[in-house]
């Protein structure tokens, strides 16, 4: 706003000055919408969750007291132990197998740029179609992935239908769907790196595995931060694929934090018990975030 | 030498070899469970549960003609479309004036605000919604699942049109203005028209994203405005055995956001990583 504005006449009054600037008038439909859509909601869940609030009935002021039940609730324990594990066992797969199709994509190769648009199609397709898919896939009866299992002489599996397999199961759906979008990015920031520390580290005889963990390993650190980051939000809130396929079952096994809240709120309608719980899981999201964006500045 | 050269030629084509295989396998990874949800939409449900799968079979539509006929499956395909469209061209309309003045006045704030918007959990603005689209008598309407599916495009369409408009050179945006339009004319005469392209990238993205969103229509919609993702959800929840049907459903979904990422490749990716990743 402090931009030179030789459109709106200048005036004096603050008010004024406000209210005729185009900029104002410009943002005023945006950013009411996200006022009235966003702040004035948060605020609201805010207010919430210091409430004993079911549905139907009048909230009553209880202070703190759904937070302190949220820390001696079991399944609030539990679900945060899935959510953590879904996300350490997701983002390391999904980095890790990234990295190699993103280095194998670098490369110019014949076909490199149809890979690229195959690579397109899950980060496209509705998460609830995804879960319906795997749904078919992994049946313990009939899917082809246990018929796959049995031609290759390995034990059978129980996937979503097992508490121990559940949690496995789905990072891997996860890393089916969402590792593409780790390894454009990725890409991305390969094909911006110099070309001079290879050349130098060439003349100095560096073996192929020096120069990916001395040069390009470091180098891609922003991008692979960036792809942790935006991988880190949805994966500690994971909920469409679960909930399609499993509900947080079998018992409470691939119950995360955010299936618990969502449940809380809109199946057992504690919906103050539900607001602290979802406010806990942002505060999660932010930590986590703002501990990955120092990484990013770390040592720079 | 010409020993050497042979081995280098044959290293060579051993190596391509292995890239070739990499390439045919992830090519398969992706590939395969598509084809396999296709496929199965087109077989009796006999034979799909068959074990050992067969590889061929004889297709049928009945799976299609079913869904379409037993179950209101063109009432919750309209309503995808209703939704979808309705959020994509109401965040267009809030975040194109936006995005120029962004753009303009070189402001930051729709990147920090898009990814806190983004870093909430759904939930977080889902029971406050649902408390006040209640008592608003606006539950289950096609208002309510518009409006917070707006939440999704609006921020996007921001953030891919303020690149859009970055792109224009200010020079021709000035000389609008030295010719005496005001701001509004140069938006609409000028730069709206330069940026089409972008407006064109923002519709299809956003109504793929939008089309694909599922916990606001969950909560929010009731059966006359039930979305295909939240039919498909009620349809796995019952307890299936029409597994062909069931198919079916889930390609009836997936079809149309496959298609116009087809269309939207490289932005796809951009818009999923607004917020995150800056210009």
């Amino acid at each position: 706003m402090s931009a030179p504005t030789n459109i709106a006449g200048r005036s004096r009054n603050p008010f004024v000055r406000f209210f005729t600037s185009p900029f104002v008038w410009l943002v005023a439909p945006a950013a009411t919408f996200l006022v009235l859509m966003i702040a004035f909601p948060l605020g609201y869940v805010l207010f919430m969750s210091t409430q004993d609030y079911l549905i139907g009935l009048q909230g009553r002021p209880v202070g703190l007291q759904n937070y302190v039940d949220m820390l001696q609730d079991r399944v609030f324990w539990i679900g945060l132990r899935v959510t953590f594990s879904l996300y350490f066992m997701s983002l390391i797969a999904q980095l890790l197998i990234g990295l190699w199709v993103a280095m194998m994509l670098n490369r110019a190769f014949v076909g490199a740029r149809g890979l690229r648009t195959i690579l397109l199609s899950p980060l496209a397709m509705p998460p609830v179609a995804v879960g319906m898919m795997w749904l078919i896939l992994l049946d313990p009866a009939f899917g082809p992935v246990e018929y796959l299992l049995e031609v290759l002489g390995l034990p059978e599996m129980l996937f979503l239908a097992s508490p121990s397999q559940v949690v496995p199961t789905l990072a891997a759906i996860d890393t089916w769907q969402y590792t593409p979008l780790i390894v454009i990015i990725l890409l991305g920031g390969l094909q911006s790196l110099p070309e001079d520390p290879y050349q130098a580290a060439i003349i100095d005889g560096a073996t192929a595995v020096q120069r990916f963990f001395r040069i390009t390993l470091p180098l891609l650190r922003p991008a692979i931060v960036t792809a942790a980051v935006l991988r880190s939000i949805d994966l500690l809130r994971f909920f469409d694929t679960i909930y399609i396929t499993t509900q947080g079952g079998p018992g409470s096994a691939s119950t995360t934090l955010n299936i618990y809240a969502y449940k809380s709120g809109f199946v057992f309608f504690h919906m103050g018990y539900a607001s602290a719980l979802m406010i806990a899981l942002f505060l999660i999201v932010l930590v986590i975030v703002l501990l990955l964006s120092r990484l990013r500045r770390m040592g720079q | 030498m010409i020993v050497a050269g042979k081995r280098s030629t044959k290293l060579a084509f051993l190596a391509n070899s292995a890239i070739a295989l990499q390439y045919i396998i992830i090519a398969l990874l992706i590939l395969l469970p598509v084809v396999w949800m296709v496929t199965s939409s087109f077989k009796p449900s006999a034979e799909v549960t068959r074990y050992p799968p067969a590889l061929f079979f004889e297709p049928i539509f009945d799976n299609y003609v079913r869904l379409f006929d037993t179950l209101p499956y063109a009432l919750y395909t309209m309503n995808s479309v209703i939704v979808a469209g309705g959020s994509t061209v109401f965040g267009l309309l809030l975040a194109v004036p936006a995005a120029f003045a962004v753009s303009w006045y070189k402001s930051n704030w729709p990147a920090s605000v898009s990814l806190i918007a983004r870093m909430a959990p759904g939930g977080l603005y889902l029971l406050p919604w649902y408390i006040i689209f209640n008592g608003m008598g606006l539950q289950g309407s096609y208002i309510a699942l518009i409006l917070t599916h707006t939440v999704i495009t609006m921020p996007i369409t921001l953030w891919i049109m303020s690149s859009f408009f970055d792109g224009i050179p200010r020079d021709v945006l000035e000389c609008g203005l030295v010719d005496g339009m005001n701001l509004m004319g140069v938006i609409r005469r000028i730069a709206i028209p330069l940026a089409a392209p972008g407006m064109v990238v923002s519709v299809i993205l956003t109504f793929i994203l939008s089309w694909n969103y599922f916990l606001f229509a969950l909560v929010l919609s009731d059966i006359g405005t039930t979305p295909l993702t939240v039919a498909a959800f009620r349809f796995v929840g019952e307890g299936v055995t029409d597994w062909g049907m069931l198919m079916a459903a889930a390609t009836v979904l997936a079809l149309p956001p496959l298609v116009l990422a087809f269309l939207v490749q490289r932005w796809l990716v951009h818009g999923l990583t607004f917020g995150a990743v800056k210009g």
